[in-house]
């Protein structure tokens, strides 16, 4: 009985993180919509709605310091929403601020950990501080012939909108909707995204008169400026009707606030734009100012959904990886009864194979697109990031997002967010200049960093661009010079991209004095380990004066993959084929040794060699028979190959890549191991591992060596 | 078996307080000629060894790694943890299997599995007599069943927790 | 087997007040519990009654708690509902609204298992035979 309430307790961290995440989106918008000096009504109530349902959560899963932060969050936007409190940049930076400790109070909360959170303290503190003004209560209700019993069904919110419709000068009509109990959701969202371009929907109403039961009557009270015939034209149909809701005489007003506003007399207040204004930020993913008709599908998309703990697609995947095996031994089942002489019998279990490894495919094709989320989710928390530290530098930063519903496994997506932020808080600090620098160079005062997304064949390849100052090369080789990486004879030796390479070396990319904000940095080398962690591989392209751009190439899934089977001194590696460029006959007489390195030409390119054996330190097997010939398996990773050398290639199979457990986690150069069928087990080869291996710190020794 | 115990002259005390215990239970198996054991609320399962890959360049104390039933086990060689003599295995050679965090499933590869012991205050001796100076912390006592001479081996310190 | 109609647009909300009820077997014996969404939602469900306890939350987007007890109240094949409103602490108004229009009862933000329990025990008791009915 426990169980259900431990397992609501999941859901309930499930949902407060979307909940967070949700505030956050809203809470951009609103900034967007502040620097245009419009505010659109339903950000601030939606805002509002997150942070109360976050706080009637947190209370009943006794979720103490969520819930006191989720109070005064919602007292404040609460106080935004009714008019109450005005909302100024300092209002919305304390409100970035607070989405932030939340993760930090939900982590605490989750774990049952009792360590002090201070920042969650002092926010609390400072959001008491924030006054209020209570609203002049006006009678300007009362200007309207509104059906009592109507006003005595409005929530105080819905009141108050009400009011402020009112107040504005809108006029109010009564929009009544026969609907289809069977089709009311998409009926709803048709009449919603219709009335919304006149309006603003107060609330929706039964009227409680159906025509039968399959049907349903509402009624939406829509406050708006169209005239009566405009409505009439846009939204009357077989079963709707407009009715406009009569002004009060001014005879039989009780105290007229002010002179009814018919017949145009004096304008209304315009409502606020919804329409986005280019060179704001803008994002593809989810328009910034997208109007709430469109919102409303989102959120109708989202409650499409289902919530899936990770682990049971994990589990999952499992099934499937032993599946494949059970493909395979069948594989090999009907080859042994076809050579028993079995032809027939063999050829239908061999199509009884194949069948079922088409279904199987498609099983995993399906789980892991479950797995799959788009990328977005890691750009939403770089534009907050991208505001607050663009704030706490004092720059202007223009954020540009692109390719955001490109999709990547979910397990990745979450290692992959620390990397980018670092990436991006250094763009920032180092790459941006100042805005007097940037007017002397011509730039425009706001910098700008791109973020684009997009799927390459097996790949991801995500792009951070941006146009500050560059890499200083001169910087950079001083630096590793100082740092010993580098001998000083070396530096004219080295190539332009090997020198912007260093920048990933550790104690490279830190500043040399601690700034106010930043401290000393985030090092590249970090950033590149924990890309490289993920099977990743991380470029750099940077041009003085106009800008850096880091392409990080990912793998799309950690799950499963197809992969080369190679012997090597007797034993059996797998190799996963994305890496696999193509796999040519060893030939020893083709191989020679270059600056200490063995290397082969490939199509008139050279091709450096790894022998595999060597490296592993590998002897062969007793009793194994030793090999003619071997193969090169070229393994291709971002702008990087290498070849390595096998003694014998034995096909291709699909296999689940399990984790080596902590005791190995220092061993380099495998990305996990996996079940072969009859409980033989066969390393995972990580060829980025290998590779950055052969190439890392190589260059300036080999340089020496051979000049030396 | 009283002679068979190659403790070296000279005893160190635990610095860990004797923890009081009741009657625990233990699991006694063989590592080449002498009797360990270990917390047998520490051990999940006994299988036999289904063939273990080896692992380059992992410490020398890891046998490799091996599967059970699609379970991913780290297999830690035990007489090199120990630093006794090597010898090959037999038929009766088996892997436990230990309880550890999440993440890990680690295997002891012993010689020969003995039985389930339990042993009460009076034949436990917490103050270790220790092996080598730096295993100090591998071992947690010895028990005497009997009459017999256990060592007591402590889990976590073997599973690296 | 008494039929619950929750009305909540959180979905652990409904998760915790579903394992609430299912949990209590000794007192409030086998349940059937059926979530809405949130206020259309209950309006498509309704017709699935009749329901023994109707648990509805007041805020909620489109159509709201208010509403949606109103309609219950003044429809003739729902009337009798008991219905039992969960509201926060704070809004007064909106709970003392949802009183008037008919709901017989409320639950105030933060609640425990046990005072849901005993408040969903003491309405259906309400709508079984014998007892007395709206």
């Amino acid at each position: 009985m426990t169980d259900g309430i431990d397992k609501a307790r999941e859901e309930f961290f499930s949902e407060a993180q979307e909940l967070v995440e949700s505030l956050s989106r809203n809470l951009l918008a609103l900034d967007a919509s502040l620097k245009r000096g419009t505010l659109d009504p339903s950000l601030v109530n939606e805002a509002f709605r997150a942070v109360h349902t976050l706080k009637g959560l947190a209370g009943l899963f006794g979720a103490k310091r969520v819930g006191a932060l989720s109070h005064r969050l919602e007292d404040v936007l609460d106080g935004l929403r009714l008019g109450r409190l005005a909302l100024t940049v300092e209002v919305l930076d304390l409100l970035f601020r607070a989405v932030e400790i939340y993760s930090a109070a939900l982590a605490a909360e989750r774990s049952k950990s009792d360590d002090p959170l201070p920042h969650l303290d002092d926010i609390i503190g400072e959001f008491g501080r924030i006054g209020s003004t209570a609203p002049a209560q006006k009678n300007t209700l009362a200007r309207f012939e509104l059906d009592a019993a109507m006003l005595a069904v409005l929530t105080e919110y819905e009141e108050h909108r009400l009011r402020t419709s009112v107040e504005q000068g809108l006029l109010l009509y009564r929009v009544r909707v026969d609907f289809d109990l069977a089709t009311i959701d998409k009926a709803l969202e048709d009449i919603k995204a219709r009335a919304k371009v006149h309006g603003e929907v107060i609330t929706y109403l039964p009227t409680g008169s159906a025509t039968s039961t399959d049907t349903i009557e509402l009624d939406l009270l829509l406050a708006s400026s169209s005239t009566e015939e405009e409505l009439r034209d846009s939204l009357s149909g077989e079963r709707v009707s407009v009715a406009a809701i009569p002004v009060r005489s001014p005879a039989s007003q009780p105290k007229a606030t002010a002179p009814p506003e018919r017949d145009g007399a004096s304008r209304p207040p315009p409502l606020p734009s919804l329409v986005p204004r280019r060179g704001d930020v803008v994002s593809e993913r989810a328009p910034i100012m997208e109007p709430p008709a469109e919102q409303a599908a989102a959120l109708r998309a989202v409650a499409q959904t289902v919530r899936v703990d990770i682990r049971k697609l994990d589990a999952l995947m499992n099934v499937v990886g032993e599946l494949a095996i059970v493909k395979n031994t069948l594989g090999r089942l009907a080859e042994r009864i076809r050579a028993e002489g079995h032809r027939q019998l063999g050829s239908e279990l061999h199509s009884v194979q194949r069948s079922f490894d088409r279904r199987l495919g498609e099983l995993q094709g399906g789980i892991l697109e479950v797995r799959m989320v788009p990328l977005g989710q890691v750009f939403d928390r770089l534009a907050r990031v991208v505001r607050q530290i663009g704030r706490e530098m004092d720059k202007d930063i223009r954020l540009v997002i692109t390719g955001a519903e490109t999709e990547i496994d979910k397990l990745i997506v979450e290692e992959l967010s620390d990397p980018l932020m670092h990436v991006v808080r250094n763009a920032i600090d180092h790459g941006i200049e100042h805005a007097d620098e940037r007017r002397r160079v011509g730039k425009p005062v706001a910098g700008t960093i791109a973020l684009n997304a997009f799927q390459k064949g097996n790949h991801a390849v995500i792009e951070v661009e941006d146009d500050g100052r560059g890499i200083d090369e001169r910087a950079i080789l001083r630096r590793a010079v100082a740092l010993g990486k580098v001998g000083p004879d070396d530096i004219g030796q080295l190539a332009r991209n090997e020198i912007l390479n260093l920048v990933f070396l550790p104690g490279l990319s830190t500043r040399e004095e601690a700034s106010d904000y930043s401290g000393r940095g985030v090092g590249m080398d970090v950033v590149k380990t924990n890309i490289s962690k993920l099977g990743g591989v991380i470029d750099l392209h940077s041009e003085t004066d106009i800008g850096t751009k880091l392409t990080i190439t990912l793998p799309v899934t950690l799950a499963i993959v197809s992969a080369l089977l190679v012997r090597v001194a007797g034993r059996v590696f797998a190799m996963p084929l994305t890496s696999v460029a193509e796999a040519i006959s060893l030939n020893e007489a083709e191989i020679r040794t270059l600056d200490g390195r063995e290397v082969t030409t490939l199509r008139g390119v050279t091709l450096p060699v790894c022998r595999l054996a060597k490296i592993f330190g590998l002897a062969p097997l007793p009793g194994s028979a030793p090999h003619r010939r071997g193969y090169i398996v070229v393994a291709s990773l971002g702008s990087r190959r290498l070849g390595f050398a096998v003694d014998d290639l034995h096909g291709q199979q699909d296999i689940v890549i399990k984790a080596l457990g902590k005791s190995l986690s220092r061993v380099r150069g495998f990305s996990g191991a996996t079940e072969l069928g009859d409980q033989r087990v066969a390393l995972v080869l990580d060829p980025a591992a290998l590779i950055e291996e052969m190439f890392s710190g190589e260059v300036v020794r080999e340089r020496r060596l051979s000049h030396g | 078996m009283a002679d068979a115990m190659r403790a070296p002259a000279s005893l160190a005390e635990r610095r860990a307080p004797a923890e009081s215990l009741g009657p625990r239970e233990f699991l006694s198996f063989r590592l080449d000629a002498d009797t360990y054991a270990v917390a047998l609320a520490g051990i999940r399962e006994i299988v036999s060894p289904p063939p273990v890959t080896e692992v380059p360049r992992a410490p020398p104390d890891i046998i490799g790694i091996c599967s059970v039933r699609g379970l991913l086990v780290t297999v830690i060689d035990l007489r090199r943890r120990l630093r006794l003599p090597e010898a090959p295995p037999s038929r009766l050679s088996r892997i436990l299997l230990a309880n550890t965090e999440p993440g890990e499933v680690v295997g002891l590869f012993v010689d020969e599995v003995r039985q389930v012991v339990r042993l009460g205050a009076s034949e436990l001796e917490l103050t270790a007599n220790v092996l080598g100076g730096d295993l100090a912390d591998h071992v947690l006592g010895v028990g005497r069943p009997d009459g017999d001479f256990v060592v007591l081996l402590d889990l976590n310190r073997i599973v690296g927790t | 087997m008494p039929k619950i109609l929750i009305v909540e647009d959180s979905f652990s909300m409904r998760a915790f007040v579903r394992s609430a009820l299912e949990g209590d077997r000794a007192e409030l014996g086998d349940v059937d519990v059926v979530e809405a969404t949130g206020g259309f939602d209950a309006l498509r469900l309704l017709p699935r009654g009749p329901y023994d306890l109707v648990i509805t939350d007041i805020n909620m987007p489109d159509i709201n708690g208010l509403e949606l007890i109103h309609f219950i109240r003044t429809n003739e094949h729902h009337r009798s509902t008991p219905i039992l409103l969960i509201s926060t602490q704070s809004s007064e108004r909106d709970r003392a609204r949802g009183l008037s229009l008919g709901a017989d009862g409320y639950l105030a933000k933060p609640f425990s298992v046990d005072d849901l329990r005993t408040a969903a025990k003491a309405q259906l008791a309400r709508s079984k035979p014998g007892g007395t009915t709206k």
